[in-house]
Protein backbone atom coordinates (compact mmCIF):
# COMPACT_ATOMS: atom_id res chain seq x y z
CA UNK A 1 0.00 0.00 0.00
CA UNK A 2 2.84 2.27 0.94
CA UNK A 3 4.60 1.59 -2.45
CA UNK A 4 1.74 2.85 -3.94
CA UNK A 5 1.17 5.91 -2.05
CA UNK A 6 4.73 6.32 -3.34
CA UNK A 7 4.53 5.86 -6.75
CA UNK A 8 1.04 8.25 -6.47
CA UNK A 9 3.51 10.53 -4.73
CA UNK A 10 6.37 10.39 -7.49
CA UNK A 11 3.25 10.86 -10.01
CA UNK A 12 1.85 13.94 -8.48
CA UNK A 13 5.62 15.28 -8.28
CA UNK A 14 6.31 14.07 -11.98
CA UNK A 15 2.70 15.92 -13.13
CA UNK A 16 3.67 19.21 -11.03
CA UNK A 17 7.06 19.16 -12.46
CA UNK A 18 7.66 22.13 -15.05
CA UNK A 19 3.68 22.81 -14.75
CA UNK A 20 3.24 26.50 -16.16
CA UNK A 21 1.17 28.10 -13.44
CA UNK A 22 0.61 31.83 -14.72
CA UNK A 23 1.73 33.79 -17.64
CA UNK A 24 1.94 37.59 -18.15
CA UNK A 25 1.31 38.73 -21.59
CA UNK A 26 2.01 42.30 -22.63
CA UNK A 27 0.29 42.86 -25.95
CA UNK A 28 1.46 45.79 -28.19
CA UNK A 29 -0.43 48.46 -31.10
CA UNK A 30 -3.54 48.75 -28.60
CA UNK A 31 -5.26 52.31 -28.73
CA UNK A 32 -8.30 51.51 -26.51
CA UNK A 33 -10.32 49.59 -24.01
CA UNK A 34 -11.95 48.24 -27.05
CA UNK A 35 -8.88 46.72 -28.00
CA UNK A 36 -7.54 45.31 -24.87
CA UNK A 37 -11.35 43.96 -24.20
CA UNK A 38 -11.03 42.20 -27.57
CA UNK A 39 -7.94 40.12 -26.11
CA UNK A 40 -9.79 39.73 -23.40
CA UNK A 41 -11.87 37.93 -24.75
CA UNK A 42 -10.00 35.44 -26.77
CA UNK A 43 -7.68 34.80 -24.01
CA UNK A 44 -10.59 33.45 -21.80
CA UNK A 45 -11.87 31.82 -24.99
CA UNK A 46 -8.90 28.99 -24.66
CA UNK A 47 -10.42 25.93 -22.70
CA UNK A 48 -7.37 25.62 -20.25
CA UNK A 49 -7.56 29.42 -19.21
CA UNK A 50 -8.94 29.94 -15.88
CA UNK A 51 -8.78 33.93 -15.31
CA UNK A 52 -7.47 36.64 -17.43
CA UNK A 53 -6.39 39.62 -15.22
CA UNK A 54 -5.86 42.72 -17.69
CA UNK A 55 -4.26 45.28 -16.52
CA UNK A 56 -5.87 47.95 -19.67
CA UNK A 57 -3.15 51.21 -18.89
CA UNK A 58 0.29 48.73 -19.42
CA UNK A 59 -2.01 46.91 -22.02
CA UNK A 60 -0.79 43.59 -20.09
CA UNK A 61 -2.44 40.27 -19.05
CA UNK A 62 -1.96 37.93 -16.35
CA UNK A 63 -3.34 34.63 -17.10
CA UNK A 64 -4.12 31.96 -14.84
CA UNK A 65 -4.57 27.91 -15.79
CA UNK A 66 -6.45 25.57 -14.90
CA UNK A 67 -4.86 22.67 -13.00
CA UNK A 68 -3.02 19.96 -14.77
CA UNK A 69 -3.36 22.34 -18.37
CA UNK A 70 -0.50 21.87 -20.59
CA UNK A 71 -0.33 25.67 -22.05
CA UNK A 72 0.63 26.32 -25.23
CA UNK A 73 2.55 30.07 -25.55
CA UNK A 74 1.62 29.68 -29.21
CA UNK A 75 -1.89 28.95 -28.89
CA UNK A 76 -1.95 32.37 -26.76
CA UNK A 77 0.31 34.20 -29.12
CA UNK A 78 -2.31 33.57 -31.67
CA UNK A 79 -5.15 34.71 -29.86
CA UNK A 80 -3.16 38.22 -29.18
CA UNK A 81 -2.79 38.43 -32.60
CA UNK A 82 -5.57 37.04 -34.09
CA UNK A 83 -7.41 40.06 -32.42
CA UNK A 84 -5.05 42.32 -34.66
CA UNK A 85 -2.11 42.72 -32.23
CA UNK A 86 1.50 41.56 -31.33
CA UNK A 87 3.15 39.78 -28.40
CA UNK A 88 5.53 42.86 -27.19
CA UNK A 89 6.37 39.71 -24.42
CA UNK A 90 5.76 36.96 -21.98
CA UNK A 91 7.13 35.43 -19.16
CA UNK A 92 5.97 32.32 -17.50
CA UNK A 93 6.42 31.56 -13.51
CA UNK A 94 6.54 27.31 -14.42
CA UNK A 95 7.52 24.97 -11.32
CA UNK A 96 10.92 23.37 -11.44
CA UNK A 97 11.74 20.39 -9.72
CA UNK A 98 15.83 20.21 -10.02
CA UNK A 99 16.26 21.11 -13.47
CA UNK A 100 19.76 21.45 -14.63
CA UNK A 101 19.91 24.14 -17.08
CA UNK A 102 23.01 24.85 -19.18
CA UNK A 103 23.54 28.12 -21.52
CA UNK A 104 22.72 27.75 -25.38
CA UNK A 105 21.15 24.09 -24.33
CA UNK A 106 18.40 22.62 -24.76
CA UNK A 107 16.00 21.24 -21.52
CA UNK A 108 12.62 19.20 -21.84
CA UNK A 109 10.49 19.68 -18.80
CA UNK A 110 7.03 18.51 -18.77
CA UNK A 111 7.16 17.69 -22.73
CA UNK A 112 8.17 21.24 -23.49
CA UNK A 113 11.50 21.58 -25.27
CA UNK A 114 13.52 24.81 -23.50
CA UNK A 115 16.78 26.41 -24.93
CA UNK A 116 18.02 28.53 -22.49
CA UNK A 117 20.01 32.04 -23.60
CA UNK A 118 21.94 34.44 -21.88
CA UNK A 119 21.82 32.32 -18.37
CA UNK A 120 23.96 30.84 -16.11
CA UNK A 121 24.30 27.42 -16.03
CA UNK A 122 22.31 26.12 -12.79
CA UNK A 123 19.59 24.01 -11.05
CA UNK A 124 16.34 25.53 -11.44
CA UNK A 125 13.51 24.57 -8.48
CA UNK A 126 10.46 26.12 -6.88
CA UNK A 127 8.25 28.25 -8.84
CA UNK A 128 10.84 30.36 -11.68
CA UNK A 129 9.79 33.17 -13.89
CA UNK A 130 10.91 32.60 -17.72
CA UNK A 131 10.91 35.00 -20.35
CA UNK A 132 10.45 33.21 -24.00
CA UNK A 133 12.56 35.36 -26.54
CA UNK A 134 11.40 33.40 -29.40
CA UNK A 135 10.08 35.61 -33.06
CA UNK A 136 6.93 36.97 -32.34
CA UNK A 137 7.05 37.05 -28.54
CA UNK A 138 9.36 39.86 -28.32
CA UNK A 139 9.44 43.30 -30.41
CA UNK A 140 11.52 42.83 -33.29
CA UNK A 141 14.24 45.11 -32.02
CA UNK A 142 14.73 43.13 -29.10
CA UNK A 143 14.61 39.51 -31.13
CA UNK A 144 17.56 40.53 -33.14
CA UNK A 145 19.42 41.79 -30.18
CA UNK A 146 18.96 38.40 -28.86
CA UNK A 147 20.29 36.44 -31.93
CA UNK A 148 23.85 37.28 -30.52
CA UNK A 149 23.74 34.79 -27.60
CA UNK A 150 23.10 30.87 -29.75
CA UNK A 151 24.37 30.25 -33.45
CA UNK A 152 21.61 27.57 -33.57
CA UNK A 153 19.40 27.12 -36.12
CA UNK A 154 16.17 26.57 -33.93
CA UNK A 155 16.39 30.45 -32.97
CA UNK A 156 15.40 31.49 -36.43
CA UNK A 157 12.65 28.46 -36.85
CA UNK A 158 11.62 27.92 -33.35
CA UNK A 159 11.92 23.96 -34.13
CA UNK A 160 14.37 21.70 -33.78
CA UNK A 161 16.72 20.93 -36.79
CA UNK A 162 20.27 19.52 -37.44
CA UNK A 163 21.71 21.56 -34.57
CA UNK A 164 19.38 20.25 -31.82
CA UNK A 165 20.00 16.43 -32.73
CA UNK A 166 22.39 16.62 -29.62
CA UNK A 167 19.21 16.28 -27.43
CA UNK A 168 17.37 13.61 -29.27
CA UNK A 169 15.19 15.76 -30.38
CA UNK A 170 12.52 14.93 -33.13
CA UNK A 171 12.74 17.26 -36.20
CA UNK A 172 10.35 19.99 -35.80
CA UNK A 173 10.12 19.41 -32.33
CA UNK A 174 9.00 23.25 -31.68
CA UNK A 175 11.48 24.55 -29.51
CA UNK A 176 10.61 27.86 -27.14
CA UNK A 177 14.07 29.89 -26.48
CA UNK A 178 13.74 31.73 -23.18
CA UNK A 179 15.67 33.44 -20.57
CA UNK A 180 15.80 33.86 -17.03
CA UNK B 1 -0.63 83.65 -15.64
CA UNK B 2 0.82 83.04 -18.60
CA UNK B 3 3.38 80.30 -17.28
CA UNK B 4 0.56 79.09 -15.58
CA UNK B 5 -1.58 78.16 -18.56
CA UNK B 6 1.51 76.94 -20.10
CA UNK B 7 2.23 74.84 -17.56
CA UNK B 8 -1.49 73.40 -17.90
CA UNK B 9 -1.51 73.22 -21.46
CA UNK B 10 1.48 71.01 -20.79
CA UNK B 11 -0.14 69.21 -18.41
CA UNK B 12 -2.95 68.46 -20.59
CA UNK B 13 -1.13 67.41 -23.23
CA UNK B 14 0.72 64.38 -21.56
CA UNK B 15 -2.45 63.49 -20.35
CA UNK B 16 -3.33 62.59 -23.90
CA UNK B 17 -3.26 59.66 -25.60
CA UNK B 18 -3.55 58.73 -29.22
CA UNK B 19 -6.89 57.43 -30.80
CA UNK B 20 -7.21 55.50 -34.26
CA UNK B 21 -10.95 54.71 -34.29
CA UNK B 22 -11.81 57.35 -36.88
CA UNK B 23 -15.52 58.46 -37.03
CA UNK B 24 -15.44 59.05 -41.02
CA UNK B 25 -12.61 57.61 -42.33
CA UNK B 26 -11.27 53.93 -41.46
CA UNK B 27 -7.65 52.99 -39.81
CA UNK B 28 -5.58 51.05 -41.40
CA UNK B 29 -6.30 48.43 -38.37
CA UNK B 30 -9.19 45.72 -38.40
CA UNK B 31 -11.59 44.51 -36.12
CA UNK B 32 -10.74 41.47 -34.14
CA UNK B 33 -11.07 37.93 -36.13
CA UNK B 34 -14.19 35.57 -35.28
CA UNK B 35 -15.98 39.01 -34.01
CA UNK B 36 -18.96 40.94 -35.43
CA UNK B 37 -19.95 44.37 -34.97
CA UNK B 38 -22.91 45.94 -35.72
CA UNK B 39 -23.29 49.62 -37.14
CA UNK B 40 -26.43 51.92 -37.14
CA UNK B 41 -25.28 55.01 -38.95
CA UNK B 42 -27.27 58.06 -39.00
CA UNK B 43 -26.63 60.91 -41.57
CA UNK B 44 -28.75 64.48 -41.49
CA UNK B 45 -27.59 66.27 -44.60
CA UNK B 46 -28.74 69.83 -45.34
CA UNK B 47 -30.23 70.06 -48.69
CA UNK B 48 -29.05 72.35 -51.39
CA UNK B 49 -31.85 74.95 -51.74
CA UNK B 50 -34.38 73.31 -49.35
CA UNK B 51 -35.01 73.84 -45.73
CA UNK B 52 -35.27 70.67 -45.31
CA UNK B 53 -32.88 68.07 -44.26
CA UNK B 54 -32.36 64.58 -46.14
CA UNK B 55 -32.07 61.45 -43.39
CA UNK B 56 -30.09 59.14 -44.56
CA UNK B 57 -29.83 55.45 -42.32
CA UNK B 58 -27.13 52.84 -43.14
CA UNK B 59 -26.73 49.90 -41.05
CA UNK B 60 -23.52 48.17 -40.91
CA UNK B 61 -22.48 44.67 -40.46
CA UNK B 62 -18.84 44.03 -40.33
CA UNK B 63 -17.14 40.97 -39.63
CA UNK B 64 -13.53 40.25 -38.60
CA UNK B 65 -12.53 37.56 -40.90
CA UNK B 66 -9.11 37.03 -40.23
CA UNK B 67 -6.46 39.10 -38.18
CA UNK B 68 -5.68 40.85 -41.53
CA UNK B 69 -9.22 40.83 -43.67
CA UNK B 70 -12.12 42.42 -42.38
CA UNK B 71 -15.27 42.86 -44.07
CA UNK B 72 -18.64 45.30 -44.15
CA UNK B 73 -21.74 44.48 -45.53
CA UNK B 74 -24.64 47.76 -45.20
CA UNK B 75 -27.58 48.74 -46.44
CA UNK B 76 -29.09 52.66 -47.73
CA UNK B 77 -31.86 53.90 -46.36
CA UNK B 78 -32.93 57.34 -47.84
CA UNK B 79 -36.29 59.96 -47.00
CA UNK B 80 -35.06 62.06 -50.42
CA UNK B 81 -38.02 60.81 -52.17
CA UNK B 82 -40.40 61.78 -49.11
CA UNK B 83 -40.14 58.88 -47.56
CA UNK B 84 -37.74 56.68 -45.95
CA UNK B 85 -37.14 53.44 -48.58
CA UNK B 86 -34.22 51.50 -49.38
CA UNK B 87 -31.64 52.77 -52.34
CA UNK B 88 -28.78 50.93 -51.87
CA UNK B 89 -26.18 48.58 -50.81
CA UNK B 90 -22.17 48.17 -50.67
CA UNK B 91 -19.73 45.75 -49.79
CA UNK B 92 -16.65 47.00 -48.26
CA UNK B 93 -13.38 44.69 -47.65
CA UNK B 94 -10.02 45.68 -45.95
CA UNK B 95 -7.23 43.96 -46.25
CA UNK B 96 -3.57 44.98 -43.68
CA UNK B 97 -0.65 44.08 -45.38
CA UNK B 98 1.84 46.09 -43.22
CA UNK B 99 1.80 46.01 -39.22
CA UNK B 100 4.84 46.76 -37.04
CA UNK B 101 3.57 46.82 -33.55
CA UNK B 102 5.70 48.52 -30.25
CA UNK B 103 3.39 48.88 -26.85
CA UNK B 104 2.69 52.22 -27.58
CA UNK B 105 3.75 53.22 -31.00
CA UNK B 106 2.77 51.37 -34.23
CA UNK B 107 2.32 51.75 -37.98
CA UNK B 108 -0.27 50.18 -40.13
CA UNK B 109 -1.03 49.89 -43.53
CA UNK B 110 -3.85 48.21 -45.63
CA UNK B 111 -5.63 47.94 -48.74
CA UNK B 112 -9.54 48.30 -48.98
CA UNK B 113 -12.02 48.21 -51.75
CA UNK B 114 -16.02 49.06 -51.92
CA UNK B 115 -18.56 48.31 -54.19
CA UNK B 116 -21.73 49.78 -54.04
CA UNK B 117 -25.29 49.91 -55.76
CA UNK B 118 -27.71 52.50 -55.66
CA UNK B 119 -31.45 53.39 -56.78
CA UNK B 120 -31.56 56.57 -56.75
CA UNK B 121 -31.15 59.90 -59.65
CA UNK B 122 -27.68 61.12 -59.84
CA UNK B 123 -28.08 64.83 -59.20
CA UNK B 124 -24.28 65.58 -58.37
CA UNK B 125 -21.01 65.23 -59.88
CA UNK B 126 -19.38 64.27 -57.07
CA UNK B 127 -19.22 60.98 -56.54
CA UNK B 128 -20.41 59.44 -52.87
CA UNK B 129 -20.27 55.34 -52.72
CA UNK B 130 -21.92 55.88 -48.76
CA UNK B 131 -25.65 56.21 -50.09
CA UNK B 132 -25.57 58.18 -53.57
CA UNK B 133 -23.91 56.39 -56.12
CA UNK B 134 -23.09 52.95 -57.87
CA UNK B 135 -19.89 52.19 -58.71
CA UNK B 136 -16.33 51.33 -57.12
CA UNK B 137 -13.45 52.25 -54.56
CA UNK B 138 -9.96 51.03 -54.22
CA UNK B 139 -7.12 52.46 -51.85
CA UNK B 140 -4.64 52.26 -49.24
CA UNK B 141 -4.69 53.88 -46.42
CA UNK B 142 -1.62 54.27 -43.51
CA UNK B 143 -2.17 54.83 -39.56
CA UNK B 144 0.56 56.30 -37.96
CA UNK B 145 0.60 56.06 -33.91
CA UNK B 146 2.97 57.32 -31.76
CA UNK B 147 2.05 57.73 -28.01
CA UNK B 148 -0.31 60.69 -28.13
CA UNK B 149 -1.00 61.47 -32.00
CA UNK B 150 -2.97 58.97 -34.07
CA UNK B 151 -2.76 60.10 -37.78
CA UNK B 152 -3.88 58.48 -40.85
CA UNK B 153 -3.82 59.31 -44.69
CA UNK B 154 -6.03 57.61 -46.68
CA UNK B 155 -5.90 57.80 -50.74
CA UNK B 156 -8.09 56.16 -53.37
CA UNK B 157 -9.26 55.96 -57.05
CA UNK B 158 -13.09 56.13 -57.11
CA UNK B 159 -15.46 55.11 -60.39
CA UNK B 160 -19.04 55.99 -60.51
CA UNK B 161 -21.11 53.94 -63.02
CA UNK B 162 -25.00 54.52 -63.90
CA UNK B 163 -27.61 54.09 -60.93
CA UNK B 164 -29.99 51.60 -61.23
CA UNK B 165 -33.22 51.47 -62.50
CA UNK B 166 -32.25 53.95 -65.46
CA UNK B 167 -30.94 56.74 -63.41
CA UNK B 168 -27.89 57.80 -65.56
CA UNK B 169 -24.48 59.35 -64.16
CA UNK B 170 -25.21 62.63 -66.00
CA UNK B 171 -21.67 64.70 -65.80
CA UNK B 172 -19.80 63.11 -68.73
CA UNK B 173 -17.80 60.11 -69.05
CA UNK B 174 -14.61 61.06 -68.67
CA UNK B 175 -15.66 62.81 -65.29
CA UNK B 176 -16.43 59.25 -63.70
CA UNK B 177 -13.19 58.74 -61.89
CA UNK B 178 -12.35 60.68 -59.02
CA UNK B 179 -9.58 60.57 -56.51
CA UNK B 180 -10.60 60.41 -52.71
CA UNK B 181 -7.90 61.36 -49.59
CA UNK B 182 -8.70 61.99 -46.44
CA UNK B 183 -6.07 62.77 -43.42
CA UNK B 184 -7.26 61.29 -39.67
CA UNK B 185 -6.15 62.24 -36.54
CA UNK B 186 -7.56 61.48 -32.89
CA UNK B 187 -7.29 62.18 -28.91
CA UNK B 188 -8.54 59.84 -26.23
CA UNK B 189 -9.28 62.33 -23.70
CA UNK B 190 -10.48 59.64 -20.73
CA UNK B 191 -10.28 58.27 -18.72
CA UNK B 192 -6.76 59.45 -17.61
CA UNK B 193 -5.86 55.97 -15.95
CA UNK B 194 -7.61 52.97 -17.54
CA UNK B 195 -8.76 50.79 -14.30
CA UNK B 196 -11.49 48.48 -15.70
CA UNK B 197 -13.38 47.79 -18.95
CA UNK B 198 -16.42 49.19 -17.51
CA UNK B 199 -14.91 52.91 -17.67
CA UNK B 200 -16.52 55.05 -20.66
CA UNK B 201 -13.45 56.30 -22.89
CA UNK B 202 -14.25 59.76 -24.43
CA UNK B 203 -12.98 60.71 -27.64
CA UNK B 204 -12.45 63.65 -30.06
CA UNK B 205 -11.41 63.08 -33.76
CA UNK B 206 -10.80 65.98 -37.24
CA UNK B 207 -10.33 64.07 -40.27
CA UNK B 208 -9.99 65.95 -43.21
CA UNK B 209 -12.61 64.53 -46.33
CA UNK B 210 -11.42 65.48 -49.70
CA UNK B 211 -12.53 64.56 -52.91
CA UNK B 212 -10.77 65.68 -56.93
CA UNK B 213 -12.22 64.80 -59.93
CA UNK B 214 -9.74 63.43 -62.16
CA UNK B 215 -10.98 65.22 -65.44
CA UNK B 216 -12.49 68.44 -64.21
CA UNK B 217 -10.19 68.49 -61.86
CA UNK B 218 -12.68 70.53 -59.72
CA UNK B 219 -12.57 69.47 -55.99
CA UNK B 220 -14.09 69.47 -52.27
CA UNK B 221 -12.20 69.23 -48.72
CA UNK B 222 -14.87 68.92 -46.00
CA UNK B 223 -13.35 69.20 -42.20
CA UNK B 224 -14.88 66.99 -39.88
CA UNK B 225 -14.79 67.17 -35.83
CA UNK B 226 -16.39 64.51 -34.20
CA UNK B 227 -16.99 63.09 -30.13
CA UNK B 228 -16.68 59.64 -29.45
CA UNK B 229 -18.06 57.75 -26.68
CA UNK B 230 -16.90 53.95 -26.25
CA UNK B 231 -19.09 52.36 -23.04
CA UNK B 232 -18.25 48.99 -22.01
CA UNK B 233 -15.43 48.24 -24.16
CA UNK B 234 -17.62 46.95 -26.68
CA UNK B 235 -19.96 50.21 -27.56
CA UNK B 236 -19.52 53.13 -29.51
CA UNK B 237 -21.27 56.46 -30.10
CA UNK B 238 -20.01 58.47 -32.88
CA UNK B 239 -21.29 61.91 -33.34
CA UNK B 240 -19.96 64.17 -36.05
CA UNK B 241 -20.46 66.83 -38.14
CA UNK B 242 -19.09 67.75 -41.63
CA UNK B 243 -18.54 71.08 -43.61
CA UNK B 244 -16.43 72.54 -46.24
CA UNK B 245 -13.50 74.08 -46.15
CA UNK B 246 -13.07 73.93 -50.50
CA UNK B 247 -16.39 74.00 -52.13
CA UNK B 248 -15.39 73.61 -55.97
CA UNK B 249 -16.82 70.40 -56.69
CA UNK B 250 -20.70 70.59 -56.65
CA UNK B 251 -23.18 68.17 -54.65
CA UNK B 252 -26.43 68.31 -53.06
CA UNK B 253 -25.80 69.28 -49.48
CA UNK B 254 -22.49 69.81 -48.26
CA UNK B 255 -22.94 70.58 -44.02
CA UNK B 256 -24.29 67.35 -42.32
CA UNK B 257 -24.63 65.10 -38.48
CA UNK B 258 -24.01 62.00 -38.24
CA UNK B 259 -24.94 60.02 -35.29
CA UNK B 260 -23.80 56.38 -35.54
CA UNK B 261 -24.00 53.36 -32.80
CA UNK B 262 -21.63 50.21 -32.77
CA UNK B 263 -21.79 47.48 -30.66
CA UNK B 264 -19.21 44.75 -31.15
CA UNK B 265 -19.79 41.29 -30.18
CA UNK B 266 -16.12 39.31 -29.74
CA UNK B 267 -15.35 35.83 -30.73
CA UNK B 268 -18.63 34.81 -31.83
CA UNK B 269 -17.08 31.87 -32.67
CA UNK B 270 -14.19 29.80 -32.46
Amino acid sequence: MKKIFFVLFLFTLLQAQGQVKKVTLQASGLTCSMCSNSINKALKSIDYVEKVMANIQASSFEITFKPGAKVNFDELKKKVEDAGFAVAGLTASVDFENVAVTNDEHVTVNGMVFHFLNVQDQTLSGTKTIKVIDKGFVSAKDYKKNGKYTKMECYKTGTAGSCCVKGGLAAGTRVFHVTI
Amino acid sequence: MKILIIVLSFFCFQQLKAQELFVYTEPASNMAAKSIGLRLNNYLQKEKFQSKYNYMFIPELMWGVSKKIMVHAEGVFSNRSNRLKAEGAALYAKYRFYSQDEVHNHFRMAAYIRGSVNNSPIQQPAIDLNGYNSGYEAGVVATKLIHKLALSANVSFIHATDNNTGNKFLYGNKNRNAIGYALATGQLILPRQYINYEQTNFNIMAELLGQTNLSSGKSYLDLAPSFQFIFLSKMRLDIGYRFPIVNDLERMSTNGFLLRLEYNFFNVYK
